[in-house]
Parts: structure tokens; C-alpha cells; sequence
């Protein structure tokens, strides 16, 4: 019943990688140690309270005082917290991105916006949004930086979070242990809409990941019945997104291979038929504030026509 | 200071302040002049330095609540509480500078 | 000192000199009891505010994708709630109720600065409503209590928003460090005769580290808030990249101040138990020892814990294990005082009443709320729980269980004392279960919310993550503490009606307060007792009526003079007797053009704001006028044969402690401004240091000579005074004065001249910031010499009332640190590095 209710796509206690499990099995020592002191110490509360008084002399009490405090105020916490350091250290340290023995893990720049994820593997210029694709088994190092305000990297089942900084990149080392979906979100907030920027994170067998890359190293080609959406597109909002090959904006998320992602608004919309063409009506409704302009300027057929070109933007 | 002095009460936390303010201070700043890449391990010579820092000022600490806890005792009780409080803050002060010193002997400094 | 007068007879005469003026005119009054008070009601009308948006979140997160609170909206709500919690009920409760406390338990009648505690007061209600208002008005802050930058910097939050904030709160630290101060030097410095240190309540102890830490822990946020409106409104670099400036120097600063505050918030609260504990254990306390040292080492520790809020900035693992171990480490103190608690109950025969309900509701929450802690303070697992709703709920415990709930079980335990009646059981009871029981539906589920993997600070989650049926428990539990509170509050309001009068010392209490009237008479004691033991009323039951009938000191008042009892920091042997300022429109009036300061600043009348801080310090310069051997203030020398002289004619007195413990908390804001050059110079990632320095090397040393050379002509002047040598006193303040006059002159030529450009690179802002700060001390000191100057002319000060220059002698000793400080930092460090 315990275990039932510690799932759930985000949850730090169902890990799949390394650190998250370290972290886990740290969280139900704890749990179990520091619940037993508590209890302790209430029942000895409870206890001095409601018993039947029992009369002291003041050396008496000075002596059962003592050996109170020193055992419990001194020795029990200060062995507690002496074993905590000693489990916690070496934790933390294998959890950093150390140099490893073979050759270095593969690099992926991930880099939070108001409030969007770009994401860019710089060994093939693979740029995608939203979602970090991952191959399955191995240590991935993700170089963490801002756009604008701070905001911090977490996939709870994979490991812990850290900040991404405006003018520094920090790296981070995580490891999936099964391939699936996992779910991320930002964890420092970072304005209006910081509940609404999720990473979709899948991770692959290594022939399917490359197989992903690959696939996003083909520019799209434009079927003929979206020629005119597509001309709709380039000037207006082209001129903040890129589609390989058709735009080049680079101040939202990169559209290349936006129908393939799992959803929309940064985990505002399940990608889903219609959804593309809800999100373009109504996203200042379902996410507001969030940067991109509302499109009333535009004729709604012009708006459905770009929408269905959009969802065919699948690799 | 005397020992009945009472700025005893404070002086063993005041330089484990400073202990702490130095070690920490010490890491950036010997972490900035060499590189993280230059492959300090745990045992450099930032560890090792940060490690003496932290050895002596607990040796001091130590030595400052020894003298307090062997003074005759004061005629005045006031004086007698401050000196018998200050022993055990100066004591605190040393347990803490060598727990929070721990770390130095199992963390690389840089990374 | 003798025998028996009439106790009514006394009360008129005391009451003439001490009483509050009725009417509008009590709004000149300064006595600690009415000004504690007045902080308790405001607290507790903001903390009904704080609730209520508490309450508002916890409806918007009931279930997923609620559409209820608009995005915006919502961020507001909660940035205010931590704010006016933290700021405008936390501090200022513990405060007002240690204002209200602190001289009754220690023997003496007021507060040594009442006028401070007076402005203090109005300087929070002002702050706290400035900052209020700008909900009612829509433009709440937005960025969290917590401010972090680049978010609230004017780039991505343009609006007026973040000014509330900074101004608020800054105008309302001024009167937590002004309280601070004030409780610092009066414990030192104002005790009944004979109460040694090791003799004085546990509470007072208490109070006296929350003090010190009030006046070394607010001051890096009140610097903060400076450099971020310096930021925002003159477009100086501090916390841009691109300039030179580093986001995380915010971090620091606001930690800085951050964690010392859960502890300013949680020992006064841990000294209410210390206290509530023996009586209602009917002992003494056990351990009074360990108790002083766990919480001198908490005061301590927790200034060692800052970086425990930044593990996940990317700082070196070592230097996070510094900061975790040390963390763990409060465990220790913690611990103490727990057992020591724990003992007394065991060996003491304990009652089981409402206040005592409150104290093991504490108990139970705060020793988990702290195991938490620990949790938290590990490195690998803070990574994962780190601002996730676990910390919402750890946080909650600590607070909630470590402040409110002693705060409850002091506030029953003192109604017989601002009300004269005891509170009712029964309603107590339903109360406490109710608070108790919301609180844990509330905020221990929370902890599984967190675990779950849900963020905090998010307006909004979708179904199916497992947070639904958490959250909706939480937002259950959350009406149920609302009604207990509810509860609360209004037992406290129907006992000021239908409680039972309480007798004399109704709880059997050990302490001085308790040897008051119910509710105490404006001077708190006729006549002043020495104090023979750690628990007088124990030791004389019948010590109250004695004082009531003027058998102990200082019982004479036809002199017209407040007093009190001036005596030794450690062995509380009278010194002096302390004469104390009456009631007072000074206060309100510098609150007020304060107020007018920040709402220009506000509205960027930056003219204005000039001109009405201009009419601040002319108000404060009256105020410092009429002190001393003025007219208004003490003009009569003489005392009782046998008595002590008052201070003002002695060479020490609660003004030299003061303008101490004042410059203290200056030199932190200082230091602050020091680390964050250095702080820059070292970590920031685009710090250019130009390869010229802009700073006239030269002239500037030697406008350090010459400041160097008052300096040392003030000492010689001073240390002629203690001699008793008044001859040409006034010539040399004038002389001084004059060349002070010409140094700050100097100074503002050098600044004026030097070629920066604080809004182009983060070196020149900070230049340009401690050049300022220099000047403004520099400026000031000729000022006091000079009114110094006056005042030997006219007679208030010299050979007979020698106190004074003492005072300002300190104000010149720290120009000269720390011009020679910045000297150091801003010429000769960067030549170090140069080279």
C-alpha cells in the first residue's frame, strides 16, 4: 500500500537511474530512523507528563538532567548525524560528473527559457524543444544554462536538480536505467508559468536513439497542399521560430520536429488530434502570459492551415 | 582574555566563525588560481592546507576550553558561570570545527 | 528603601510621571508595555492577512488545473504570504512580546530607548502597510519572498512591483534591528540589582542572543535590497552577468539574513517553553547551563548554514559538505534543550492545562519539523526534495510548530497579564485540537506531495502524477487550522469579558513579571527590588506586595524623572541610574517623513525623497537634543542620598551601548558591501576589472591622513574630559568639526571627479556605492561634533555631564575603520592582484 503510493511519473520515489536511487534508498533510512526518534521522543514526553510524579531532590535532578542531555541531546544526534555525513559523502560525490574511465559520456546542452527547454545534442546539431531524448544504459552529461531567469533542471526518477544560470553552465550527470518516458519539470521558480514548463524525457535503446538522430538530421520536406500555410508561416512566426530549412528564429522553441513530441506549451496540451490547432487559438487562454503574441491578426483558416502543416513535422 | 571575562561565552564561536569564513574562502579562492581540470584529487595540497587550518584551530579551541576548565574557580558565581559555560562553548567551538572539517578528508576540492 | 507608604498614594505619583497621555495623544506614548502591545495586535492582524492567502493557494491547488487564480495573481499571493509572515508577523510578534516582557522580567520599568521602541513601532506599521497596500492595489511582488534576481531586476519584472517589496521590507527591518538593539542593550544594561548573568531568566537569555543575531542578520538583506533598488531604479550593476555582476551575490546576501531569521523566529519562541516549562513542571529548569550554551551555539550555527539553501547552485561538493555538516551540527544544540525540557517534565510534577497542550503540540511538530531539517541538510538528497512541496512542509513544522504554537501557549500563560482574567478551558481545548489536527492533515501529507515529485511555487499540476488526493487532504487540513485558529482568537477575545479575575501571580510563576499589578500599572514597580536568586518570586511569594508598597529602590518620582536601575552587564551591581525619555510625537514624526522617503522612492520622485530624508535627520537630530542634561530631558542632577548618579553625568550609559550595538549592525552592512566586491571580483563570470584604476590613489590616502588625525584629536579631547579638564572642550569640537567639514568636502570632490560608470560594469557601481557610504559617515560626524560644540556652549555637556562626546567618539573611530578597510579593498587589493 506504502510502495502503491510512491509511483507516479515524477515521483523521486520510484527511481530509474543511479542517483535518484541513491537518493531514494537515503530517503527510506532516514524515514525509518528518524520516525523511530520521534516517536521516542514523544512517548518520553508523553510519558513525563502524564505519570505519577515522583519527587526529586535538586541533585537528583541535576543528575538524571545530565545523563539526559548528554545521551539524549548530545549522543543521539551527534552519532545520528555522524553517520548521515559518512553515507551522504561519498553519495554525492559519485553523483557528480566525474572524469570517467573509458571515453566521455555524450553531451547534450539544455538550456531553460520563460518557459520553454531548448535542447541541442552538439555532436550531430540536433536542436529539439520540450522533449531530451536519451539513450537508455548510459551517462549523459547535460550542460545546464539560462536564457533569461534561473531555473533548474529535475527529472525526479532519474536524479536530483540542479540550477541553470544566466552567463554559467553547470553539467549535471544522469543515467536511465530503463527505457520509457520520464517526466521533468522546472524546479526554481522562474515567473508566471513556471508550473507549466514539463520536459518530456524519453529514454531509447541506443539503435533507436540513433535512429532519432538521424531521422532530425533530414530537413522536412513541404508536401504542396502547405505551401501556402507554410508561406503564412515564414514571415510571421518565423520570425521567432525555427522549422529546419524554413525559418530561423531562435527566440522560441525550435519546430522542427514539433508533431513528433509528445506535447505542447512545454506540457500544457497533449499532443493529440486538434491539439495543435487548439494550442495556436487559445494558448494565451491555457497558458497565459506565456511569450508568444496572440494570433487574432491572423484569418483562422490561414491559423488551422499552419496548424495541420505543423502536425506533419514529424521525422 | 581573562576567564571570567564575559565575552568568554562567545569567543570559542566567534573563531569558529572565522574558521569557517577562512576554509570556505580558502576553497574558491584556491580553487580559482588552479583550474578544476588540474586533476586536485582528495589529498591536494588545498585539502591538505585546509586540513591544518582546520586541525590547528581545533587544537587552539580545545587548549583555550583545557585552561578554562582548570581555572580555580572565581569567588564571584558570575564569574564562575562564565567560566564554566565559556569551557563548554570553547568545546563546542572544536567539535564543531573538526565535524565540519570532516568533509576535507574525503571530498576533492574543486568539483 | 524604607518603610511602608501607601501603595494608592504611590500609584498617583508614578503614574503622573510614567502614565500614557488619553486620547489621539497616546499615539505620543513610548511605554514598552503599550508599545509591545500595539506590535502584538498589528502581528496578529497581518498574520490574519498572511492566513487568508494562505488559504486563497490552498483553494487554487485543492484539485488539478484549477481555473480560479489567474497565474499572476497567484504568484503575488504567495510571494506575500511568505513575506508578511516572515516580516510583518514572525519577527514582530516575538518581538513585541519580548518588548512587552523583557523589563518586567528583568526588574526594571521601560526599555532603556523607549522613543526607539516608539519608532520602531511606527516604522513597522507604516512599512508593513506600505507593503500591504500594494496587494489591494494589484501590484503585489511577484518574485517570491525570497526575490531572487534576475527575476525581480527591472528586465524581467519592469512594473513597481519588486519596489514594494524592497522599500516594505526594508522600512520595516529598520525596526526589527532598531527592537533588536534596543532588547540587546537593555538586558546588558538595565537588570534589578544583583541579577547576575547566571542568575537571569532563561527568556532573557534568549532574547539577548535573538538581539545580537536581529543586529548581525538583517543588515546583509538591508544592503541586498539597496544594491537591487540601486539596481532597479538607477540602473547600477550588481546582479547582471553581462556587466560584471553575479546573480548568486543576491543568493548570498539574502541567506545571509534567510536562516539567521528562522532562528531569530524560533529561539524567542524556544525561550517561551524554557519559561511555561518549569512553572507548569512546578521545578526549576533543568540544566540552566546547557540551556544558555545550546542557545548561544544556535546563534551561531546558524549563521553557518547559509549555503544550505544553495546546494543546487553548482558550488564545489566540499564546499556544500562544509555547509551540510554544519547544518546537522544545529541538531546538537537543538537536542539539548529538548532533553533539558524532557528532564524537567520528568522530574518536576507537571500540570495539565491549555498552555501545556500547546507546548506538546510543539513538541511533536518541531522535533519532526527538525528531523526533517536534517534530512534536508544532506547534500545528495536535498538535490532531490530541494524546492519541492517537501520543503513546504518541513519548512511549516519548524515554523508553525517551533514558533506558533509556544507563541499560543505564552500568549495564554500572559492573559492574566493584558487582561487581568484567565483565559476558559474548554474552548482552549477545541482550539488546540482543531489547529493541531488541520495542521498535520496540512502539511504531513505534504511532505508525500513533495516526495511525489511536485514543485513548489506552481500555480497549477495535471491529474494523474498522484498529487491530486494529497493536495486535496492538505486544502482540507488547511480549513480545519484555519477554524482552530479561528477558535483561538476567539477564546482570547471572549476572556477579556467573561474570564475569571486572575489573583496575584495566578500560575504560581517564578519570574519578576509576575510581581506586577494584573495588568501592570505604566511603570511596571514602585519601587525596584534587588534580586537575591534565578527565581525571585519563588524565593519571596509576598515580593510583589513589597514593591507595590515602595520597600524597594528608586520609589521616589517627584522629581518628575522616569528611572530605572542602570547595573553591570555581568554581575547586575547598580552603576547608574538610567533616566528615560517621556512620551514623545518625535517617533511618529520621523516615521512619518520616512514613509513620505519611501513613497516618493516608490514613485520615483527622487526630489522629494531627497528633501524628506533631509527632514528625517533634522527630526532625529531634535530627537538626540533633548537627552542628557537638557531642559526637557533630566536638567536636575541630584538623587538620593546613597543612590547611584544618573548616567548622563557619568561616562557610561545605555547611549554608549547603543551607538555600540547600532555601529555593529552598520559595520555588518559594511562587510557585506566589502564581500560582495570581493564576492564579484572572484566569482562573478565577467568581472573586467579596468586596467587603470579609477580611484586617485593619492589624494585619497591622504584624505584618509587627515580623517586619521581628527580622529586621534577626538580621542585626545575625550580622554581630557575623563580627566575633568573641560577647558577648551568647545574650541576643539568646533576645530574638529570644521576639519571634518573639510574631509567629507574632499571626499565628495574625489567621488564627483572619478570617472565611473556604475551603470556600465559592476566594478564602478561598487566604487561608486562604498565611496558613497563612506561619505555619508564622514558627513555626519562633523555634524555630531558640532552640535557637540553647541551643546558645550550652552552648557548641556562638559565636566559635569561628560557623557556625550563619548558617544560621537565612537561614530569617528568607525569613519576611520572603515574608510581604512574600504582603503584597503578598493586601492590596495586590486594593485595586490594587479601585480
Amino acid at each position: 500500500m506504502l510502495l502503491a503510493g510512491c509511483g507516479g511519473p515524477q515521483s523521486t520515489l520510484a527511481p530509474d537511474g543511479p542517483a535518484a536511487q541513491a537518493a531514494a534508498w537515503l530517503w527510506w533510512g532516514m524515514f525509518v530512523w528518524f520516525g523511530l526518534v520521534l516517536l521516542l521522543v514523544a512517548s518520553l514526553w508523553l510519558v513525563a507528563w502524564r505519570r505519577r510524579p515522583r519527587s526529586y531532590d535538586a541533585e537528583q535532578a541535576r543528575q538524571v538532567g545530565l545523563r539526559w542531555i548528554l545521551a539524549g541531546g548530545v549522543l543521539l544526534p551527534g552519532l545520528s548525524i555522524l553517520v548521515l555525513l559518512a553515507f551522504g559523502i561519498p553519495l554525492g560525490l559519485r553523483m557528480l560528473p566525474l572524469p570517467l574511465g573509458g571515453p566521455p559520456p555524450l553531451r547534450i546542452e539544455v538550456t531553460g527559457h520563460q518557459w520553454w527547454w531548448e535542447v541541442r545534442y552538439p555532436e550531430t546539431g540536433v536542436v529539439t524543444a520540450n522533449q531530451l531524448i536519451l539513450p537508455v544504459g548510459q551517462p549523459v552529461d547535460l550542460e545546464l544554462a539560462s536564457a533569461d531567469v534561473i531555473h533548474a533542471f529535475w527529472v525526479p526518477r532519474l536524479g536530483g536538480k540542479l540550477d541553470m544560470l544566466p552567463g554559467r553552465r553547470l553539467t549535471m550527470r544522469l543515467r536511465a536505467d530503463r527505457a520509457g518516458p520520464y517526466r521533468g519539470q522546472c524546479a526554481e521558480f522562474c515567473g508566471s508559468q513556471h508550473a507549466h514548463m514539463v520536459l518530456a524525457v524519453e529514454a531509447l535503446e541506443m539503435a533507436d536513439f540513433n535512429a532519432w538522430q538521424a531521422a532530425r538530421r533530414v530537413e522536412p520536406a513541404v508536401a504542396r497542399e502547405h505551401a501556402a500555410a507554410v508561406r503564412a508561416f515564414r514571415p510571421y512566426c518565423g520570425e521567432c521560430h525555427r522549422v529546419a530549412g524554413i525559418s530561423d528564429g531562435r527566440r522560441a522553441p525550435d519546430l522542427s520536429d514539433v508533431g513528433a513530441r509528445p506535447g505542447l506549451g512545454a506540457g500544457t496540451l497533449e499532443m493529440e488530434q486538434g491539439a495543435m490547432r487548439r494550442w495556436l487559438r487559445e494558448h494565451q487562454r491555457l497558458k497565459p502570459y506565456n511569450g508568444m503574441p496572440r494570433h487574432d491578426r491572423l484569418p483562422e483558416d490561414t491559423l488551422d492551415a499552419i496548424a495541420a502543416w505543423l502536425e506533419t513535422l514529424v521525422p | 582574555m581573562r576567564p571570567g571575562h564575559p565575552l568568554q561565552l562567545a569567543l570559542g564561536l566567534i573563531v569558529w566563525s572565522l574558521w569557517l569564513v577562512a576554509v570556505y574562502a580558502g576553497l574558491s579562492l584556491g580553487c580559482l588560481s588552479v583550474r578544476p581540470d588540474a586533476g586536485l584529487g582528495v589529498g591536494s595540497w588545498l585539502n591538505e592546507l585546509l586540513g591544518l587550518l582546520t586541525l590547528l584551530t581545533a587544537a587552539w579551541l580545545f587548549g583555550c576550553a583545557w585552561r578554562l576548565w582548570r581555572t580555580p574557580p572565581p569567588v564571584l558565581a558570575a564569574r564562575r558561570f562564565v567560566v564554566r559555560v565559556g569551557a563548554w562553548v570553547h568545546l563546542l567551538a572544536a567539535v564543531a570545527t573538526l565535524f565540519v572539517g570532516l568533509p576535507i578528508m574525503a571530498l576533492p576540492p574543486c568539483l | 528603601m524604607n518603610d511602608t507608604r501607601n501603595p494608592e498614594r504611590l500609584h498617583q505619583d508614578f503614574e503622573a510621571v510614567w502614565g500614557n497621555p488619553r486620547g489621539w495623544r497616546a499615539l505620543s506614548a513610548v511605554n514598552h508595555s503599550s508599545i509591545g502591545l500595539r506590535f502584538m495586535v498589528t502581528g496578529t492582524l497581518f498574520f490574519l492577512i498572511g492566513g487568508l492567502l494562505a488559504m486563497l493557494l490552498r483553494v487554487q491547488l485543492a484539485r488539478p488545473d484549477l481555473p480560479l487564480i489567474d497565474p499572476r495573481t497567484y504568484s503575488q499571493l504567495f510571494t506575500m504570504h511568505g513575506s508578511v509572515m516572515m516580516f510583518l508577523f514572525a519577527v514582530p510578534m516575538v518581538e513585541g512580546l519580548a518588548v512587552y516582557l523583557i523589563p518586567k522580567m528583568l526588574g526594571a520599568r521601560d526599555l532603556v530607548f523607549p522613543r526607539l521602541s516608539a519608532f520602531g513601532y511606527w516604522c513597522y506599521l507604516f512599512g508593513g502597510v506600505i507593503l500591504v497596500s500594494s496587494l489591494a492595489l494589484g501590484l503585489a511582488p511577484a518574485g517570491g519572498w525570497f526575490m531572487y534576481v534576475p527575476l525581480s531586476g527591472d528586465a524581467h519584472s519592469p512594473g513597481v512591483n519588486p519596489d514594494f517589496w524592497l522599500l516594505g521590507i526594508t522600512f520595516v527591518e529598520i525596526s526589527s534591528v532598531a527592537g533588536g538593539i534596543e532588547l540587546v542593550v537593555s538586558i546588558l544594561r538595565s537588570r534589578a540589582p544583583g541579577m547576575s548573568l547566571d542568575r537571569m531568566p532563561l527568556f532573557a537569555w534568549y532574547i539577548l542572543v535573538t538581539g545580537l543575531m536581529i543586529v548581525f542578520g538583517f543588515p546583509p538583506l538591508i544592503l541586498g535590497s539597496i544594491l537591487l533598488e540601486l539596481e532597479r531604479a538607477a540602473g547600477f550593476a550588481f546582479f547582471d552577468v553581462a556587466r560584471g555582476g553575479d546573480p548568486l551575490l543576491w543568493q548570498h546576501l539574502f541567506w545571509l539574513f534567510g536562516h539567521p531569521e528562522v532562528y531569530i523566529i524560533f529561539l524567542p519562541a524556544a525561550g517561551i517553553v524554557s519559561t511555561l516549562l518549569p512553572v507548569f513542571a512546578r521545578r526549576p529548569a533543568v540544566g540552566y547551563r546547557w540551556l544558555v550554551l545550546a542557545v548561544i551555539g544556535t546563534g551561531f550555527l546558524s549563521f553557518g548554514l547559509w549555503v544550505h539553501h544553495m546546494f543546487t547552485v553548482g558550488i564545489p561538493l566540499l564546499g556544500q559538505a562544509f555547509f551540510s555538516a554544519a547544518s546537522m551540527l544545529v541538531a546538537v544544540p537543538t537536542g539539548i534543550q529538548v532533553f533539558a525540557w524532557l528532564a524537567t517534565l520528568w522530574t518536576g510534577r507537571p500540570l495539565f492545562n491549555v498552555p501545556m497542550l500547546w507546548l506538546a503540540g510543539f513538541l511533536v511538530i518541531f522535533v519532526a519539523g527538525g528531523l526533517t531539517g536534517v534530512m534536508l541538510a544532506l547534500v545528495p538528497f536535498d538535490w532531490q526534495v530541494h524546492d519541492t512541496h517537501f520543503v513546504v512542509a518541513h519548512m511549516h513544522y519548524v515554523l508553525v510548530g517551533g514558533m506558533l504554537f509556544p507563541l499560543v501557549a505564552g500568549l495564554y500563560y500572559w492573559l492574566p497579564h493584558f487582561s487581568g482574567r484567565l483565559p476558559s478551558a474548554q474552548l482552549g481545548r477545541w482550539g488546540f485540537w482543531l489547529t493541531f489536527v488541520g495542521f498535520n492533515a496540512t502539511f504531513l501529507v505534504m511532505h508525500w506531495t513533495g516526495l511525489l515529485g511536485m514543485p513548489r511555487r506552481v500555480y497549477t499540476y495535471q491529474a494523474g502524477l498522484g498529487w491530486d488526493l494529497p493536495n486535496l487532504v492538505s486544502s482540507v487540513g488547511s480549513f480545519v487550522m484555519a477554524m482552530g485558529v479561528v477558535m483561538v482568537l476567539l477564546d482570547i477575545g471572549l476572556h477579556f469579558r467573561f474570564g475569571r479575575r486572575a489573583g496575584d501571580n495566578p500560575w504560581r510563576a517564578d519570574s519578576l513579571e509576575w510581581a506586577t499589578a494584573l495588568p501592570p500599572a505604566s511603570y511596571n514597580f514602585v519601587s525596584l527590588p534587588a534580586c537575591t536568586g534565578r527565581h525571585p518570586l519563588w524565593e519571596n511569594p509576598a515580593l510583589g506586595r513589597g514593591i507595590a508598597e515602595g520597600r524597594h529602590g528608586l520609589s521616589i518620582v517627584d522629581h518628575g524623572r522616569r528611572e530605572t536601575w542602570g547595573s553591570d552587564p555581568l554581575t547586575g551591581q547598580v552603576r547608574e541610574i538610567i533616566h528615560l525619555p517621556g512620551n514623545s510625537w518625535l517617533p511618529l514624526y520621523a516615521a512619518l517623513v520616512l514613509t513620505l522617503v519611501c513613497l516618493s522612492l516608490l514613485n520615483g520622485a527622487y526630489a522629494l525623497a531627497g528633501v524628506a530624508a533631509l527632514a528625517t535627520l533634522g527630526i532625529l537630530l531634535r530627537w538626540s537634543w533633548v537627552n542628557g542634561a537638557h531642559p526637557l530631558a533630566a536638567p536636575d542632577e541630584r538623587t538620593q542620598p546613597g543612590d547611584p548618579p544618573l548616567h548622563s553625568r557619568t561616562f557610561d550609559g545605555p547611549g554608549l551601548w547603543g551607538m555600540g550595538t547600532a555601529l555593529l549592525a552598520n559595520g555588518v552592512l559594511f562587510f557585506s558591501l566589502i564581500f560582495a566586491w570581493f564576492y564579484l571580483w572572484t566569482v562573478a563570470p565577467k568581472w573586467r576589472p579596468p586596467a587603470q584604476s579609477p580611484l586617485p590613489e593619492l589624494p585619497l590616502l591622504l584624505d584618509g591622513l587627515l580623517l586619521t588625525a581628527i580622529v586621534l584629536g577626538f580621542h585626545r579631547l575625550v580622554r581630557r574630559l575623563r580627566r575633568g579638564e573641560q577647558r577648551r572642550l568647545e574650541a576643539g569640537l568646533w576645530t574638529l568639526a570644521g576639519l571634518g567639514l573639510l574631509q567629507a568636502a574632499w571626499l565628495a570632490r574625489i567621488l564627483v571627479a572619478m570617472p565611473l560608470a556604475p551603470a556600465a560594469s559592476a566594478h564602478d557601481a561598487l566604487i561608486a556605492t562604498t565611496l558613497g557610504y563612506l561619505l555619508l559617515h564622514c558627513a555626519l560626524a562633523p555634524l555630531f561634533s558640532a552640535l557637540q560644540a553647541w551643546r558645550v556652549c550652552l552648557g548641556l555637556v562638559g565636566e559635569r555631564a561628560p557623557y556625550e562626546p563619548a558617544v560621537v567618539l565612537q561614530w569617528w573611530d568607525y569613519c576611520l575603520l572603515v574608510f581604512w578597510v574600504s582603503y584597503f579593498a578598493l586601492v590596495l587589493f586590486p594593485r595586490g592582484i594587479g601585480a
